[in-house]
């Protein structure tokens, strides 16, 4: 059956040109009123005029990833104390399963490898004791208020990377998608964004039925939606302008540069996919990428099994983005930043396996990251009495300080007040 | 971009940013408006259902005001059968209003006089891991029983007539999380003896279900805690998540000291539960203020006891009591459920002993829900509510099964404790799912597994009569008048063509407005 066009213009590029139009006119403000609570400072607009800007791609390890196997204190006898049968070895200790020396303190585990040239070549910086100032043993609250920018703040629901984009121009005008979770739901981290929408497979991205009248019934819900309200409209009519624009793309057949491979894993496959929209210059801005399972209260041993397996996927994973998109061809401009909910107990448990701690790793990745080195603040042993509770590894670096560092300098914006509220961050020299 | 710097500070400064905005879209947008506008003006004329006053609705020129899916929710009854069925049929539409609202939510809180004998043999007959004992699921293959307990749940939703019991079910299920992955066959298990048995009993009589449940112990690492090493998992999700909640009082130390009360519950054999007397600690211990003194080891079997008097104290908790009636309130009222709504609720829950009828009575007043603004269907809720609208014929609910896993929503897969979200924020990102799998359901006709007759839509061949038992079939009648309008013209070029007609149902199953209960 054809299209035969009576319920809309029948003209392809005045439709799409009149449904870009009144989503920049009005998506985007709509949601950025909705998600401001009254309470926060006035926003100074951040321009586009920094044209060094990055791209941010934001990593999140869920379940607690636990820090001191993916970055071990080698020379502290303490660790070996507390983790008889998990702990892994010293670079020198002659085993043939053991750590790698990042410097005179920490080593990263075998599985960790696939992050070495990165480190080695000066663009992957390590942050050992970071985590949420903010106590908190709970998953879902410490994930929350991580991804929200500030604890315990029920009034507070965007997140603070949604926050970034709605105090931010656009670093390409008039996009139609700046912000992508490949995920099959928002994470909290981009609520509020404008012009953002979980895709999880974005090599497959459009309305399904007959081809012939795609276009009238994208048209026809962009109509209807136009009607509604809240956060539904917004991301329906979002998402029909980005089916045309995903149409132009071909994430699926997506070649990595550089000899770069990626994973075959979930993780793998969608930073591939990250890499492949970065790389089609349509101006997404903002990506966001889950990798789930760091939850290992039993059979943590980080020399083979679950842990090894999902350090892997993980090391190999960003290794592959750094080689294809930062070492690759064109040398894009990405700053890449992973981080945990928290770390895990710095003794190990019954079940060979770690319970909820504190103190974690973060990881940030970049032309401009002051990296090949980790950063650690008032680091001390992990004897029982320097720990927290007598039990985890004290967060000494807010997450919020090297995300604030970030944004300030390597995204441009300057409402670090709006991003993280009711904090002053301190800025590291996480970047350069 | 000066313009878009300008509009947002406005929109922090001034209230009435936004509406100044969203006019300026629609001005903007007028140019496409204008053409649909005409065809629909053009078709509305003929429709029925015109001469029937509808107050409330806006008016059928395009304005700039936003609609509120619930703003042409006018009758009591319907929205009563929103919130407690896993949505509209003709036939439940037809009967809440027969028995009127207090009758018709009586006979859904009686669920076991309800006759479901004939889904209860179809589950049977197709599914027989979910009536199969421990021992012979234990030798079945995990993704075998796993398909057949994701179907038997998308098939009861449909068409089981407990259509309150599914809501419940849906409900406890993300209460009481717990993914497949981890437990396999034993979630099989728990679905059927813990969360359908008891969900609507009282949550008392379900906690402890849910803690005598071999996937709970399993999936939370209570079966591998022991007195020289407890594993607090388990413990902490218990007060967090399915009793006090995570400001309800509790510390770190109580999470300690309950992961020592519960040392010895655990498993056995293929999935059995038991009280270990060698795993556990007889030291004294005191959690939320309560002491349990020190016990010789001699107590054995007998210090189960402890950790029971601590799910009877967990229960009772006036934490509890709150916890429990707001998430009921947001999950069968609203987002929002006010002070005086979560005070009511749970002075029922503290009056009844957590009687779950007591509290949903409580929860569905005709005050609270004539009030209540539409919420958002998960998509499992949407994928079976359009079935349940279209009156689809279902022989294998895999094609459904799988479409709620494209959207993310597939069950039991949800991994962490907490369950899936009930958040606006959270589902409405993703609406591509929900248009595919309206595409896929209106074009469904395939007799082995589902099938939608749209003859039963097209019988007077009219595009108004079409629009007007889409009307009837999926909106009890209540239908947005700008809707009935854009799906008219959709129709109007070729009404009995019934590929089109098919399309203009999978518009109304995509639209806005059918997105909400």
């Amino acid at each position: 059956m054809g299209d035969n066009g009576r319920t809309n213009c029948g003209c392809r590029e005045y439709n799409e040109l009149s449904r870009r139009n009144f989503i920049i006119g009005s998506a985007g403000a709509a949601v950025f009123g909705a998600i401001m609570p009254a309470w926060l400072p006035k926003v100074v607009f951040a321009r586009s005029a920094n044209s060094s800007r990055d791209v941010i791609v934001n990593i999140f390890q869920r379940g607690g990833a636990d820090g001191l196997s993916l970055v071990a204190p080698y020379t502290d006898a303490n660790y070996y104390a507390a983790r008889p049968t998990i702990a892994i070895p010293r670079p020198d200790s002659g085993k043939v399963h053991r750590g790698t020396a990042l410097d005179g303190t920490f080593q990263f585990a075998e599985g960790m490898l696939g992050l070495l040239p990165a480190y080695r070549g000066g663009e992957l910086l390590v942050l050992q004791g970071a985590g949420l100032s903010f106590s908190s043993r709970s998953h879902f609250d410490a994930q929350h208020f991580i991804e929200v920018g500030k604890a315990d703040d029920l009034s507070l629901s965007s997140g603070w990377l949604g926050r970034h984009l709605a105090t931010s121009d656009p670093m390409t005008p008039g996009a139609t998608l700046r912000g992508v979770a490949v995920a099959n739901g928002l994470p909290d981290t981009l609520a509020g964004a404008p012009k953002t929408l979980p895709i999880p497979d974005p090599g497959n991205f459009s309305i399904d039925g007959n081809g012939d009248t795609t276009n009238a019934r994208t048209d026809w819900l962009a109509t209807d939606y136009f009607r509604g309200t809240g956060l539904l409209r917004s991301t329906a009519l979002d998402a029909a302008a980005t089916i045309a624009l995903l149409r132009s793309i071909n994430v699926g057949g997506y070649m990595p540069s550089n000899g770069a491979r990626y994973p075959d894993s979930s993780f793998g496959t969608s930073l591939r996919a990250a890499a492949a929209l970065i790389k089609a210059d349509i101006g997404v801005e903002a990506i966001q990428v889950d990798i789930d399972g760091w939850d290992t209260h039993t059979t943590a041993d980080p020399l083979a099994g679950q842990l090894y397996n999902l350090m892997s996927d993980f090391a190999d994973s960003v290794g592959a983005f750094w080689a294809d998109v930062l070492q690759g061809s064109g040398r894009w401009n990405v700053t890449l930043v992973s981080m945990s909910e928290f770390g895990r107990n710095v003794r190990q448990n019954g079940d060979a396996g770690t319970d909820h701690g504190r103190g974690g790793v973060m990881f940030v990745m970049g032309h401009h990251v002051s990296g090949g080195r980790v950063l650690t603040r008032d680091w001390q042993p992990l004897a029982t009495d320097n720990l927290e509770d007598d039990q985890d590894l004290k967060v000494t670096i807010d997450h919020r300080d090297v995300l604030a560092e970030i944004v300030k300098n390597r995204l441009g914006n300057p409402n670090l007040d709006v991003i993280f509220p009711d904090y002053t961050p301190s800025m590291l020299g996480v970047t350069k | 971009m000066a313009e878009s710097a300008e509009s947002a500070g406005e929109s922090v400064d001034r209230p009435d940013g936004r509406r100044a905005a969203l006019q300026a879209g629609v001005l903007a947008l007028a140019g496409l408006l204008a053409p649909v506008v005409a065809g629909a003006q053009g078709a509305r004329r003929k429709a029925p259902g015109d001469n029937v006053p509808r107050p409330g609705l806006p008016p059928a020129t395009i304005s700039p005001e936003l609609i509120d899916a619930a703003s042409g929710w006018l009758s009591p009854e319907l929205r009563l059968v929103r919130r407690i069925t896993m949505g509209l049929s003709a036939s439940e539409a037809t009967l809440a209003q027969q028995l009127g609202y207090s009758a018709y939510l009586e006979r859904h809180l009686n669920a076991a006089s309800i006759d479901d004998s004939a889904v209860n043999q179809f589950v049977a007959t197709n599914y027989p891991t979910t009536v199969a004992s421990l021992d012979t699921l234990s030798t079945k293959d995990s993704g075998l029983v796993q398909s057949e307990l994701t179907n038997a749940m998308v098939y009861r939703a449909a068409f089981s007539a407990r259509q309150l019991q599914e809501r419940l079910v849906e409900f406890w299920t993300d209460h009481f999380n717990i993914s497949f992955e981890k437990v396999k066959y034993l979630k099989a298990v728990d679905d059927r003896d813990v969360i359908r048995r008891y969900a609507m009993t009282s949550f008392p009589q379900l906690l402890k279900a849910s803690a005598h449940s071999v996937a709970m112990l399993a999936y939370l690492d209570q079966t591998s805690s022991t007195s020289d090493a407890p594993n607090q998992n388990y413990a902490r999700e218990i007060m967090e998540l399915h009793t006090l909640g995570v400001k309800g009082g509790y510390t770190q130390t109580d999470v300690a000291e309950l992961s020592r009360v519960l040392t010895g519950w655990t498993t056995e054999g293929k999935g059995t539960f038991v009280f270990s007397p060698s795993l556990h600690d007889y030291d004294a211990k005191t959690v939320l203020g309560v002491n349990i003194p020190a016990a010789s080891p001699s107590t054995g079997a007998a210090a189960v006891a402890e950790g029971e008097r601590m799910l009877d104290v967990l229960a009772a908790h006036p934490s509890t009591a709150l916890f429990i009636s707001t998430k009921m309130l947001k999950f069968f009222l609203r987002y929002d459920p006010s002070e005086a709504q979560i005070a009511a609720v749970a002075s029922a829950y503290r009056s009844s002993q957590g009687n779950i009828k007591s509290m949903l009575r409580v929860v569905l007043s005709r005050q609270n829900l004539v009030a209540a603004p539409a919420k958002l269907k998960r998509p499992y809720h949407l994928v079976v509510s359009a079935v349940r609208a279209l009156g689809a014929q279902v022989a294998d609910p895999g094609p459904l099964s799988d479409q709620i896993a494209n959207a993310g929503h597939q069950p039991f897969t949800w991994q962490t404790p907490d369950g899936f979200p009930d958040k606006i924020e959270y589902w409405s990102g993703d609406i591509l799912p929900r248009w595919n799998y309206a595409a896929f359901l209106a074009s469904a006709d395939a007799a082995d597994s589902v099938r939608f007759d749209v003859a039963r839509f097209m019988t007077a061949g009219t595009a108004p009569a079409v629009v007007s038992s889409i009307d009837r079939f999926c909106f009890g009648g209540e239908m947005p008048m700008h809707l009935r309008e854009e799906l008219a013209a959709y129709v109007a070029p070729d009404p009995t063509d019934p590929s089109r007609v098919r399309e203009a149902v999978s518009l109304a199953l995509s639209a806005y407005t059918f997105q909400f209960y």
